[in-house]
C-alpha cells in the first residue's frame, strides 16, 4: 500500500460520513478554544479551578435537563455559581483557595449526581455529560459551539496584554489601570464556557485534559505567552482531530482517546524538552551570573 | 494600619520631593514593604497619601506610582520577554482597544536604553543578572512616567559593584527626570555613603534626615530593636 493509499485509509475514510464530518468540526473548535483558555489556566496555577469547574458544571446540566432548558444555559449558570461560591469561601483567610474550590466542587458535583439519580429521564445520558459522545454532535450543537468558541477567543484576543500583565505583576497591573477583578471573573467564566464547548467532545470528566495539558507541554519549550498559545493551540487541534482519527480506527470511545493524545503530546514534548536542556548544558554549561554571588 | 488586628506601622508622617532619593531602611517585618503597599494604595489604611498635591488612591493618581516588587515575589521563569515587560509600563495610556502604538514602542525602547538595558530586549527575565532585573523594571517604571518610584529590597541579591552603579542610576534619574526614588534596604554601609536621606521605620517613623547625621548608634539600635510581633507584619 502506497504512502497516499495510507493517508486516505487513515485520515479520509473515517470522514466520509455526515456525522464523523461535524465531529471534526466539533473537534476542531475544541481543540483552538480549551488550549486558549488553558494557557491563562496554567500560567494562574488554577488548573484545580479548571478541573473543579468542569465537574460543578454536572448540577447545570442536569438542572437543565430536569427544566427542560438549554443545557448551555444551566452549565454557564452551574460556572457562575462555582465561581461565587468560591470567591465568598476565600474571603474568609481561614480557608485558602484551593479548599475553597473542594468544597464549592463536591457541592455541585453531589448535586448533579443527586438530581440525576432522582430522573429517569436523563440517567441514561450520564455517560454521555462524563465522557462525551463527540459522533451524536448535530448542527444546533455545532452553530453553539462555534458561536461560544468566537466570543471567547474575541474576548481573549481583547484582554491578551491586560490578562499578562495581572497573571504576572497583579500589584503592577492593578496600579496602571488593569481592572484586575474583572479578569478574574473573565477567566471563570472562559473556564465555564470551554467545559460547555468540551462536553459533547471529550465530557465533564476529561475536560481538564484539552484545558490543561496542550498548554502545559507548550509551557515547557516557549519563551513568551504568545508562542505559547500558538503551540498550545496547534498540540489542541492535532490531538482532537487525531484522537478521533484514532478513536474511529480503534473502536474507542472518541472522548478518552482524544485525552490520551493530548498526554502522548505531552510525554513527546517533555521529552523533547529534556533534551534540549541536556545538549544545551553540555554545550554551554550552567551560567553563572556573577550579580547574584553577593559580596 | 494593621493585620489581623496588629498595628503594623503607626505615626508615619514625611513628604518626598520630587528628584529625591530616599533609603527606607528598617528590620525584616520592620513595615518597609507595608508602607509601599500603603502607598500604593494596595492595602488599606486610615492614613492620607497625597502625591502631586492630589490626595491619591482614586485610579488617576494611583497610576504615577510605580512599585518594584522583591526579586523573590516575582515569577522569573514566567513567559514574558523584557520589551513586553517594559511595554506593560505603557498601559495607564493604552486608549481604545488597549494596543500600542509606535510611539509606545519607541517610548519602551527609550527607557531600555536610558537603564542600559537596550541590548537585553527579547531576553527572558529568567536569563537576567539580579542588577539587569532590576534596571529593566526601572525602564517599565519610567515607561509608566510614574513620578514615585517604591524599589522593595531592589539591592538585595546583588554584588556591591553592581549595587553601586544601580544606585549611580537612582541618583541620575532623580536629578534629570526629577523622579522620587524610595528604596528599601538593608544595607547601612551603602545607605550611609550614597543616600542624602534615610526613613528608618520599625513599625514607626524612628529617624529621618541625612544618614550620616541620623544614623548614631543609639537610632540604629532603636531602629534595630526586637519586634513585639514579628510574625504578623510586613507581609502584605
Amino acid at each position: 500500500m502506497g504512502f497516499v493509499d495510507w493517508f486516505v485509509d487513515w485520515f479520509v475514510d473515517p470522514y466520509g460520513s455526515a456525522f464523523m464530518q461535524r465531529a471534526a468540526v466539533a473537534a476542531l473548535m475544541v481543540g483552538v478554544l480549551a488550549p486558549a483558555v488553558g494557557v491563562w489556566v496554567v500560567l494562574r496555577r488554577q488548573a484545580y479551578l479548571g478541573d473543579a469547574m468542569s465537574h460543578g458544571t454536572l448540577a447545570g446540566v442536569a438542572a437543565a435537563y430536569l427544566l427542560g432548558i438549554s443545557i448551555t444555559i444551566g452549565a454557564l449558570a452551574a460556572g457562575l455559581v462555582m465561581g461565587l461560591i468560591v470567591t465568598a469561601l476565600e474571603r474568609n483567610r481561614r480557608i485558602g483557595s484551593d479548599a475553597a474550590i473542594g468544597v464549592a466542587e463536591t457541592l455541585l458535583f453531589s448535586v448533579g449526581v443527586l438530581l440525576i439519580s432522582r430522573s429517569d429521564r436523563i440517567g441514561v445520558d450520564l455517560t454521555h455529560f462524563l465522557l462525551g459522545q463527540i459522533v451524536t454532535v448535530n448542527d444546533a450543537d455545532l452553530a453553539r459551539t462555534a458561536v461560544l468558541s468566537a466570543v471567547a477567543l474575541a474576548a481573549i484576543a481583547v484582554s491578551f496584554g491586560d490578562l499578562r500583565a495581572v497573571t504576572f505583576d497583579p500589584e503592577h497591573a492593578a496600579q496602571v489601570g488593569v481592572p484586575v477583578g474583572r479578569l478574574r471573573y473573565l477567566l471563570v467564566a472562559l473556564i465555564s464556557v470551554t467545559v460547555v464547548v468540551s462536553l459533547d467532545t471529550v465530557g465533564l470528566l476529561l475536560s481538564v485534559a484539552v484545558l490543561v495539558t496542550p498548554a502545559s507541554a507548550a509551557r515547557l519549550v516557549t519563551d513568551t505567552v504568545a508562542t505559547m498559545t500558538a503551540l498550545a493551540v496547534a498540540i489542541g487541534v492535532t490531538s482532537s482531530l487525531g484522537g478521533l482519527t484514532l478513536s474511529y480506527h480503534l473502536a474507542t470511545p472518541p472522548g478518552p482517546t482524544i485525552a490520551a493524545t493530548t498526554i502522548a503530546w505531552f510525554v513527546v514534548v517533555a521529552a523533547v524538552a529534556a533534551l534540549g536542556r541536556r545538549s544545551h548544558g553540555r554545550s554551554h554549561g550552567e551560567p553563572v551570573e556573577l550579580d547574584h554571588l553577593g559580596t | 494600619m494593621s493585620h489581623d488586628g496588629v498595628p503594623a506601622l503607626r505615626d508615619v508622617t514625611f513628604s518626598v520631593g520630587a528628584g529625591e532619593l530616599v533609603a527606607v531602611i528598617g528590620p525584616n517585618g520592620a513595615g518597609k514593604s507595608t508602607l509601599f503597599k500603603a502607598i500604593m494604595g494596595a492595602v488599606a489604611h486610615t492614613g492620607h497619601v497625597d502625591v502631586d498635591g492630589s490626595h491619591c488612591h482614586h485610579r488617576r493618581e494611583r497610576t504615577a506610582i510605580a512599585y518594584i516588587p522583591q526579586r523573590a515575589d516575582l515569577d522569573l521563569e514566567f513567559p514574558l520577554s523584557v520589551d513586553e515587560l517594559v511595554l506593560s509600563g505603557r498601559r495607564r495610556f493604552l486608549r481604545f482597544g488597549r494596543r500600542t502604538t509606535a510611539r509606545d514602542r519607541d517610548m519602551a525602547r527609550s527607557c531600555m536604553a536610558s537603564v542600559g538595558v537596550d541590548n537585553l530586549a527579547g531576553r527572558r527575565l529568567g536569563s537576567l543578572s539580579g542588577g539587569q532585573i532590576q534596571r529593566v523594571f526601572l525602564a517599565r517604571a519610567l515607561a509608566q512616567e510614574a513620578g514615585v518610584v517604591l524599589l522593595d529590597e531592589s539591592l538585595s541579591g546583588v554584588d556591591q559593584p553592581r549595587a553601586e552603579e544601580l544606585v549611580d542610576l537612582f541618583a541620575a534619574l532623580c536629578r534629570h527626570r526629577g523622579t522620587a526614588l524610595l528604596v528599601a534596604t538593608h544595607d547601612l554601609a551603602l545607605t550611609r555613603r550614597r543616600f542624602g536621606r534615610c526613613l528608618a521605620i520599625n513599625r514607626r517613623l524612628v529617624v529621618d534626615g541625612a544618614p550620616a547625621a541620623v544614623l548614631d548608634p543609639a537610632a540604629i539600635e532603636s531602629v534595630f530593636a526586637t519586634l513585639d510581633h514579628p510574625a504578623h507584619i510586613d507581609a502584605a
